[in-house]
């Protein structure tokens, strides 16, 4: 199999993983901003 | 060993001790901000029943990616070559994907449940709710164990501590922040360890690649793979890996409590995007870290000790410098963590609903204040369990396979009972007992699989195809679907399988147990004249707390 071909498959994973991370980074702010408006915990 | 000219890297014992203080030390202070003087029993369980997505799905997410899972995925690119990761992370994360149409169901009937055993008490009695009961806190166990083994055998490797004073270390950590609030505290440290898991994934897996050689690695270490590790579609790598896995998949989904709480946790509306989310996450995470054995394939890594749980750690300590390394400690403390603490909160939740909740209190008199100390006590008992079983070192793929072959004994009759009024408690025990008793013997060789019974074993085993297959299309596109793909599946698979499905004897055991399960529980039940209105379940099963608001109907007619 070409070199490259195995690069991307080794390196594209790192890659959704921090889309991932993104997003539940971006979920998890928003709520916990809005339990301290709203002045509760946030489980 | 390492390649010829590597040095291993090591951590000092106090940077160690340091890390695990930060770490654990830190996820402490979390569990302090929400931590209550007087916590609720309904709380310890399930969180009140309405967490966001951005907390569930980093639950979800943390939960599943277990040291274990990354060992093994690991240990299946070494074992399997390229295709390896797949067929370990794939299938891994599908199902977590799998659930979440029977998740919605099952939250539906039961929306204030805290464990799967307790619905099952509602809809069948005792004996089916104490299976199912039964086979969690097996499961679970083990969990904790190859959880605490996995810590054990990491900070050996990276540090001057002894295997004993690393699983030490990782179960009294893991047991400070989950004590005192239990499912709540779970969840909420279980973002900040999905933010160390896999920020380091994002930054780990590149490092290893360029430091290994970059692309240059997979031309000069080619010669190193077999034909069928440098196969993208291994038929060694799917039978003896990606098919066992398969069969274990909806199992693992349905059959475990950990899953189970963060589904009753969960706001109703935010399930499908909490579970699509962890399988991606789960997904790329496992595969990735999977990609650390391939790497150790192509450039000629042996396993310490001829121990593939070994080869994880080995790459990090071979290639990685001590900032990294030190990231590296922390993303497997953090992957072990948060799944040894979902399986103790899994486990105190079944002692404090099923046990004392439902068979040792009286019936309407549970007192939450007792439910929180039995809950407390079992967190305790079961890391001590833990960590009395992690000193025997077992074989960490070995025990997950055969958890998610014990768990395949129960899906059939678990999703049955959940959309079927006719099954019935006496198909659903004579059922999984069956299975059981068919699926032991075969997994474990007792009786030698050949001649007759081998062919039996594969008539079976075919059966157990079509019936998996159904499975994963009743959740997504109903009965008819998934009858004609599982008649079809199994059609198409018996040429090639019968007279050799056999010889895969963990693959054949898995789909064994489906079969028989499926079979017992179709016949039993078909004939039966029940006709179960599923409305009850939820009247049924509630709140335990009294000063819990919500669907004060449940709390009434349990008391």
């Amino acid at each position: 199999m070409e070199p490259i071909f195995l690069t991307l498959y080794v390196l594209i994973w790192p890659v959704i993983v921090a889309g991932t991370l993104f997003v539940i980074t971006r979920a998890f702010l928003r709520e916990w901003l809005q339990a301290r408006r709203e002045h509760r915990k946030m489980v | 060993m390492a390649p010829n000219g590597v040095e291993l890297q090591q951590l000092s014992g106090w940077m160690v001790i340091a890390l695990l203080v930060l770490f654990y030390g830190g996820t402490f202070i979390m569990t302090l901000g929400i931590g209550k003087k007087k916590e609720n029993a309904d709380g310890y369980m399930t969180a009140g029943n309405k967490i966001g997505f951005g907390i569930s799905a980093a639950s979800m997410t943390a939960t599943w990616i277990w040291a274990s899972s990354m060992y093994a995925s690991a240990t299946s690119g070494y074992t399997y070559g390229i295709s390896g990761p797949i067929h370990y992370g794939l299938w891994g994360a599908l199902m977590i994907l799998f659930i979440y149409p029977f998740g919605k169901r099952i939250r539906k009937v039961a929306p204030r449940a805290h464990t799967l055993a307790e619905v099952m008490y509602a809809r069948h009695g005792r004996a089916s709710q104490l299976m199912l009961a039964g086979s969690n806190v097996v499961g679970s166990l083990i969990s904790v164990t190859s959880n605490f083994i996995a810590g054990g055998a990491l900070i050996a490797m990276l540090s001057p501590f002894s295997f004993q004073q690393g699983i030490l270390a990782v179960a009294a950590g893991t047991l400070l922040y989950s004590l005192w609030s239990g499912f709540r505290a779970s969840v909420m440290t279980d973002f900040a360890q999905v933010l160390a898991m896999l920020g380091a994934v994002v930054i780990i897996i590149p490092m290893v690649f360029f430091a290994a050689g970059g692309p240059d690695m997979f031309v000069q270490g080619a010669p190193r793979l077999t034909p069928q590790q440098g196969n993208f579609f291994s038929s060694d790598a799917f039978m003896n890996q990606g098919a066992p896995y398969i069969a274990a998949v909806l199992a693992y989904a349905i059959g475990n409590q950990t899953i189970a709480q963060r589904l009753f946790a969960v706001r109703e509306d935010l399930i499908k995007k909490t579970f699509v989310t962890a399988t991606i996450g789960y997904g790329a995470t496992i595969i990735g870290i999977g990609m650390l054995g391939v790497m150790a394939l192509y450039v000629g890594i042996t396993p310490t000790g001829g121990d593939v749980n070994n080869l994880i750690p080995q790459m990090a300590a071979t290639y990685l410098g001590p900032v990294l390394l030190c990231l590296f400690l922390i993303m497997v403390i953090g992957a072990l963590s948060s799944t040894a603490d979902a399986d103790l909160c899994a486990l105190s939740s079944i002692m404090m609903a099923d046990i004392y909740g439902q068979n040792v209190a009286k019936r309407g008199e549970a007192n939450p204040k007792t439910m929180l100390l039995v809950g407390r006590i079992t967190m305790v008992v079961a890391t001590g369990a833990g960590l009395y079983f992690a000193s025997g070192q077992m074989n960490i793929l070995d025990l997950l396979v055969f958890v998610g072959a014990l768990w395949g004994c129960l899906v059939f009759p678990v999703i049955a009972s959940f959309y079927w009024s006719k099954v019935t408690n006496t198909a659903f025990v004579a059922a999984v007992s069956t299975a059981l008793a068919v699926f032991i013997p075969v997994r474990f060789s007792w009786i030698p699989v050949d001649g007759l019974w081998g062919l039996v074993v594969d008539v079976l085993s075919i059966g157990g195809i079509g019936v998996v297959i159904g499975l994963m299309c009743f959740g997504f596109f109903g009965g008819r679907v998934a009858r004609i793909a599982g008649i079809v599946s199994a059609v198409v698979a018996a040429p090639f399988a019968f007279g050799h499905l056999h010889d895969y004897a963990v693959l054949s055991g898995s789909l064994v147990a489906y079969a028989v399960s499926t079979g017992v529980c179709f016949l039993l039940s078909a004939r039966s004249k029940m006709d179960f209105d599923f409305s009850t379940i939820k009247d049924t099963v509630g709140d335990f707390d009294p000063t819990t608001t919500a669907v004060p109907d449940a709390a009434a007619t349990r008391r």
